[in-house]
């Protein structure tokens, strides 16, 4: 509340030749988090781009807060920003605070990226507000060294096969906890709630803005977490330190996330490289994450602003962007590319791009509403009090929706 | 607009020696050339001006406009929506608002009753020390000056259930172990000792203070007439540190109500849904980090507005009851 509205009032910086004043600028800025985008890319841009000079800056802390109250300010906005995949469709209701791409030609380029993953950023108002810089196509990665212990299949087709329903994953968790004492196959109700939910075409809110949070498929997401708990294969674990020590432990050998889940294991698991593998999550497919470049309004000059997004975002430098940071591609045709196809340590050697490629190809095209965010909060309160509290699981699914339909009224959305 | 009296005041005692009446006033008027207040003094006000123009740019504004927001709508950026009172009825129904007080006042009773009570018994210690002083009294202080969230980070490592120093440390004497920060309870005590740790030397040195005005020769009366060390403490230090507790219970409440930072880094770890959530069962989650993810997480703007000036008649409620005893305590 301050923060914004002390950008009211000073309008902040104006750094470099940045938009605002729609005059000729003498540089091109470009804002993005802390390994939003490949430095070796942006080094290259930087060289191919000189007149005007592109001049990017990492912004720290809060992205979109800083990103908003310059907005509100109205001056010192960047020319070309990055906008996260989990912030994008709050910024619908403000598409005029963007330049529509396709005034200057997304729509020639559009074929080169995944179709769901350009919707997202398609307004309702068909604005093209981004161009996709990464996804996060989800899947299972699982300790092989665990699995076969259990006995449980370790092959990625053979377990993706054994469990291609939440029902036949829980029955192997079952198995696993038998086998294995006080190892669990779930890490928390709130992943499985998601999971589910991710592989819907729509959430909390429809495209006409109303609420169907107390839909079937919200129930059923809701109903598949409860199994895990009542099976007693969730694992209840918040706490990140906890986690890594599972993981590294075997004690949770399994999590279902998105593609860069991978990093995050490796970073807080470190000793037990090597033992991990990846498959098909049950379930379907689904997505989590994954960013987007955009050009505010009041950009000096669009349209070389949108060459730079171009090249930035080509196949060749998103497939740079996975071997660099990580980012896996928003680019089908990156996925033939050396950097992808090249086996990876951490998993044992298997090419996890057999596994991710096409998981990414068969996520649905799905509208996120500007409100999902806001009102998902009380299903998870919930779960999280029926995980740590014991609260009655039906009593705790009507808490969660009357308690998400007064948000929904108060931010809107006809319930 | 008392200022410009005061100006006069300091400004002309040994002109114009008459008490403030109707005589004076008559005085200016008499002189003809009188300019306004305003401009006749201008050097002394632009020689105060920059506190009050930053008071009210950084002060000031953002308060009014946080009272104006919670009259609206509003998700940071675009047009604000008047909704009159709908954010104060919601949140006068809000279950996770009226669990975000209790947590605040649970979280703040449970670190504030023994750590002022620690800090006391602290201070008698470092009254009675005869060596080090000062390296004692720094020590106790250091806590209060350290990164609050490097802290927070520290503390979550040495509660955490699989190699946490707490835990091991259980271990060690056959005590069972307990997954701290996976808990409710578990949660609000490793907070709670977080909170303990950062405040306890900053009151003892307080305290510390207070004890250095009571007059030695009580303590060797007290002696004299055959008292110990306990109830010496209890029969003098205490009823003559009175003041200096009522200080400090007034400031711990004040932070305590406010505490944010310990509670954000605490339970900040599942950030991928519903951050800033106060962790397991939502036990951490107070008011200020209800607010904070309110307006920052979820952006809306006006609702956090309006469940400030909840926090806001909340600290006032609890001033009042404040000031009722220290106002009576006096009598």
């Amino acid at each position: 509340m301050a923060g914004a509205s002390i950008g009211t009032l000073a309008g902040c910086g104006e750094d470099g030749g940045a938009g605002g004043s729609g005059g000729k600028a003498s540089t091109l800025s470009l804002w993005i988090w802390g390994g939003g985008l490949s430095k070796a890319v942006l080094a290259d841009a930087a060289k191919h781009f000189t007149s005007p000079a592109l001049k990017s800056q990492e912004i720290g802390g809060d992205f979109k807060a800083k990103l908003l109250t310059t907005m509100t300010g109205g001056k010192g906005l960047p020319d070309i920003t990055g906008v996260k995949g989990e912030d994008i469709a709050s910024f619908y209701p403000q598409a005029k605070q963007f330049v529509d791409l396709n005034t200057l030609g997304a729509d020639k380029i559009k074929s080169q990226y995944l179709d769901w993953k350009w919707a997202q950023a398609t307004a309702p108002d068909g604005t093209q507000i981004g161009i996709p810089i990464d996804i996060g196509p989800t899947a299972l990665f699982y300790r092989e060294d665990v699995f076969a212990q259990a006995g449980l299949p370790t092959d990625p087709a053979a377990l993706a096969a054994a469990a291609s329903t939440y029902d036949d994953y829980f029955a192997l968790g079952v198995e696993l906890k038998n086998k294995l004492p006080g190892t669990f196959l779930v890490k928390d109700l709130a992943t499985i709630f998601s999971m589910v939910l991710g592989a819907e075409t729509q959430f909390y809110v429809d495209k006409d803005d109303r609420f169907i949070g107390d839909d079937d498929h919200v129930r059923n997401a809701w109903d598949t977490a409860i199994k895990a708990l009542k099976l007693g294969i969730d694992s209840k674990i918040t706490d990140g330190n906890d986690y890594n020590a599972a993981m590294t432990k075997g004690i949770l050998p399994a999590q279902l996330g998105a593609a860069w889940m991978g990093l995050d294991i490796a970073s807080g698991a470190p000793d037990s490289a090597g033992k991990w593998r990846v498959a098909a999550n049950p379930g379907g497919a689904a997505n989590i994450g994954g960013s987007f470049l955009a050009i505010p309004k009041r950009a000096a000059s669009p349209e070389k602003a949108f060459e730079v997004i171009s090249w930035i975002l080509s196949p060749e430098n998103e497939a740079r962007g996975f071997a660099d940071a990580s980012l896996f591609p928003a680019t089908p045709a990156a996925y033939q590319m050396d950097q992808l196809t090249k086996p990876d340590d951490f998993f044992g050697g298997q090419k996890t791009i057999d596994v991710f490629g096409p998981q990414a190809e068969k996520i649905p095209v799905a509208y996120t509403s500007p409100y999902d965010g806001a009102i998902s909060a009380a299903y998870f309160e919930q779960l999280g009090s029926v995980e740590t509290k014991g609260t009655n699981p039906d009593q705790a699914w009507k808490d969660a929706v009357s308690k998400a339909k007064s948000v929904a009224q108060r931010l809107g959305v006809s319930v | 607009m008392t200022q410009p009296n005061v100006a006069i005041a300091v400004q002309e005692p040994a002109e114009h020696p008459l008490p403030r009446s109707g005589r004076r006033r008559r005085l200016r008027s008499v002189s003809g050339r009188r300019r306004p207040a305003f401009l006749r003094y201008w050097p002394q006000y632009l020689a105060i001006s920059p506190f009050y123009i930053l008071f009210a740019v950084f002060g000031l504004f953002p308060v009014l406009f946080s009272l104006y927001l919670s009259f609206h709508r509003w998700s940071g950026v675009g047009e604000r929506k008047f909704v009159g009172l709908q954010q104060y009825k919601f949140l006068f129904k809000d279950h996770t608002f009226y669990l975000s007080l209790w947590n605040t006042v649970l979280i703040w009773a449970m670190s504030t009753v023994p750590m002022l009570f620690a800090s006391l018994v602290l201070a008698a210690l470092l009254h009675s020390v005869a060596r080090a002083k000062g390296f004692y009294r720094m020590a106790f202080f250091i806590p209060n000056v350290t990164s609050v969230v490097a802290m927070a980070i520290l503390f979550t490592m040495l509660f955490s259930s699989n190699f946490g120093l707490i835990n091991v440390v259980l271990h060690w004497i056959h005590l069972p172990t307990y997954p701290w920060t996976n808990r409710p309870w578990g949660i609000r005590i490793s907070i709670v000792a977080l909170m303990t740790w950062q405040w306890v030397g900053y009151n003892a040195i307080i305290y510390l203070a207070g004890l250095q005005t009571i007059p030695q020769h009580l303590y060797e009366a007290a002696h004299l007439d055959g008292a110990g060390p306990i109830r010496t403490f209890f029969s003098i230090t205490v009823p003559l540190l009175r003041p200096v507790i009522l200080f400090t219970v007034v400031i711990s409440t004040i932070t305590g109500l406010q505490s944010f930072t310990e509670a954000q880094v605490m339970t900040g770890s599942n950030a991928a849904v519903n951050p800033n959530s106060g962790g397991p069962g939502q036990a951490g989650l107070t008011m200020v980090l209800y607010f904070y993810q309110q307006a920052f997480s979820y952006n809306d703007f006006g609702y956090g507005a309006a469940i400030a000036w909840g926090i806001f008649l909340i600290v006032s409620v609890f001033t009042l009851i404040n000031w009722r005893l220290v106002a009576r305590k006096e009598d």
